[in-house]
């Protein structure tokens, strides 16, 4: 794509106007395959950290230990956000250091505030898909648990794209519907803020990536969702540390 | 008492695993749990582990309510499916559970206990990697490893051979001797036979009888006659005399007598009638004999 769109200094068509488009474009892929990556990933390791051992009879041996329950939901918890926070960190710097080795204008104009902003937002996403998978995990099979969380983080991509389509033809109900989708599944929210942190559109930009993205815009999130990010986050460990307390370990 | 219930029941739907268990253990025994398959004995200890919560009724473990987390800090648990972390070497396994129960002098104690099941040199290999015998081994480390006072093993020799079945016995026996409690379910009855104090036989979720081990066996004790001229008359008067006397289909009779004293009478008498005696063996009852009697009466 980058070739397809010259730079400025070398040629002066119409693929010139079109290069910073490009570079967005590209950025913005980089972030959201990678971003989808790190969330099959969570939900990978996620959606079998504690049915599987339920599943297998291995917890057994540790919850006859003078362990609580919320003990051993917190430390799979901790466990698991150590292990999906490193592998994210690392694709994230990867992708900063791809950039600036090819001179991505996107990337080598980042402030640190950006950087760490974006990085941390990046963080956010797997985060709250594990806290997600983990109450599934408690709730379910392994194999119906990652089916469900797939089907659910797929959802989030789908409910932008809802709200777009209720704006577009100006339906309120439409609206409301995309609306409840991002909150029942904020992931791509999440990942638009993130975005909007990290690469801030152009206008032509922004205008051909909602045309031509199948997850539609997805508006950064306000200060009442971080809150509510927050909410549904401890919402689902605490609901998982609940169910988990009054299971039977058969 | 170490382990107290009170009408403990668990009921999965309509389905009841375990109907109004009453146990009383006294501590420093060996407490046998019998029980054909699928009678509740399994949901029982999970109960009493507190992996399991009851659908009504209450108990006490090592003087704490069911489920009480500090009581586990004296307790050992084998599973009946042991499963390990199979990436872990034995000794991984045996350091992470060391830290779960907070264990002082970690080396010196899994040494001991790697020592006391057999599998001293075998610790650096993976878990995944030990036979079944030797995963059983290891489980079995991971509940004595905080020197249990009281310790559940949910069938701990099914995966083990004649000798690895021995040096469980001689386990547990060690392990009275040290002043432990052992609650032990196994349907190996010779196994039980040869450790246990007492015994409690669970039928279809309930308690049908509950014994010390000297009490349910010497009672009694089973002879087998086999003679020649036994008539009809004769068995008659006999079995007036003794009401368990019965005739088998092979033609030899088997009667219950409540003394060893008592079989010299009886032969004397059936010689004196004129019967012609080839066998009399007297059989103790074995806790095989019992349980079927026990188990077998309630269908």
């Amino acid at each position: 794509m980058l070739n397809y769109f010259p730079n400025t200094s070398v040629t002066h068509g119409m693929g010139a106007q079109f290069r910073p488009f490009a570079i967005q474009m590209v950025t913005k892929m980089g972030f959201q395959f990678s971003s989808m990556l790190i969330a099959l990933l969570t939900i990978m390791l996620g959606s079998g950290a504690i049915a599987s051992e339920l599943e297998s009879g291995l917890i057994q041996g540790v919850l006859a230990r003078p362990i609580h329950r919320y003990q051993y939901i917190l430390g799979k918890l901790g466990g698991l956000v150590i292990l999906v926070c490193t592998y994210a960190t690392l694709l994230f710097s990867l992708i900063l250091v791809i950039g600036a080795l090819f001179g991505l204008s996107t990337i080598t104009s980042l402030t640190f505030s950006q950087i760490m902003a974006g990085w941390l937002l990046y963080l956010l996403l797997p985060v709250a898909v594990l806290c997600l998978t983990l109450f599934g995990s408690v709730s379910l099979k392994a194999v119906s648990n990652g089916i469900l969380m797939i089907f659910i983080y797929i959802l989030g991509s789908v409910g932008g794209m809802v709200e777009m389509i209720g704006q577009y033809v100006n339906n309120n109900s439409v609206i409301g519907t995309g609306i409840f989708i991002s909150l029942v599944s904020p992931f791509q929210t999440i990942y638009s803020t993130m975005e909007g942190v990290m690469v801030p559109n152009s206008e032509l930009a922004a205008t051909a990536m909602s045309a031509s993205s199948i997850s539609g815009s997805g508006k950064p999130a306000s200060l009442w969702m971080f809150v509510y990010f927050a909410i549904y986050m401890l919402g689902f460990v605490m609901l998982a540390i609940r169910k988990f307390s009054r299971k039977d370990i058969t | 008492m170490i382990i107290e219930t009170h009408a403990l029941t668990k009921k999965y739907g309509n389905k009841t695993a375990c109907d109004q268990i009453n146990l009383s253990v006294e501590a420093g025994q060996v407490y046998g749990f019998l029980g054909r398959n699928g009678a509740g004995k399994s949901t029982c200890i999970k109960m009493l582990t507190g992996l399991v919560f009851p659908t009504s009724g209450s108990g006490t473990v090592l003087g704490r309510p069911l489920g009480d987390v500090s009581a586990r800090e004296k307790m050992g648990y084998l599973p009946e499916l042991f499963r390990y972390q199979d990436w872990m070497t034995g000794l991984d396994l045996l350091n992470f559970h060391a830290q779960l129960i907070k264990l002082k002098n970690k080396k010196d104690q899994i040494g001991r206990i790697l020592k006391l099941v057999g599998l001293d040199g075998q610790e650096k290999y993976k878990v995944g990697s030990y036979s079944k015998g030797m995963q059983q081994r290891i489980g079995l480390a991971c509940a004595l490893l905080s020197n249990p006072q009281l310790i559940f093993l949910d069938e701990p020799t099914s995966a083990l051979d004649p000798i690895g079945r021995k040096d469980v016995r001689d386990i547990i026996v060690a392990l009275k001797k040290e002043g432990a409690t052992v609650f032990l379910n196994s349907h190996l009855l010779s196994e039980v036979e040869a450790v246990c104090d007492s015994v409690t036989f669970i039928h279809k979720g309930s308690v049908v009888k509950s014994a010390r081990m000297d009490e349910l066996l010497m009672t009694k004790i089973s002879l087998t006659i086999r003679a020649q001229g036994i008539t009809e008359e004769l068995f008659s008067t006999l079995n007036k005399q003794h009401e368990s006397l019965q005739k088998l289909a092979d033609g030899s009779l088997t009667v219950t007598l409540n003394d060893y004293e008592e079989i010299p009478s009886l032969a004397a008498s059936l010689i004196s009638k004129g019967v012609t005696l080839y066998e009399l063996t007297p059989h103790r009852e074995t806790l095989e004999t019992v349980f079927m009697q026990i188990v077998g009466e309630e269908g």
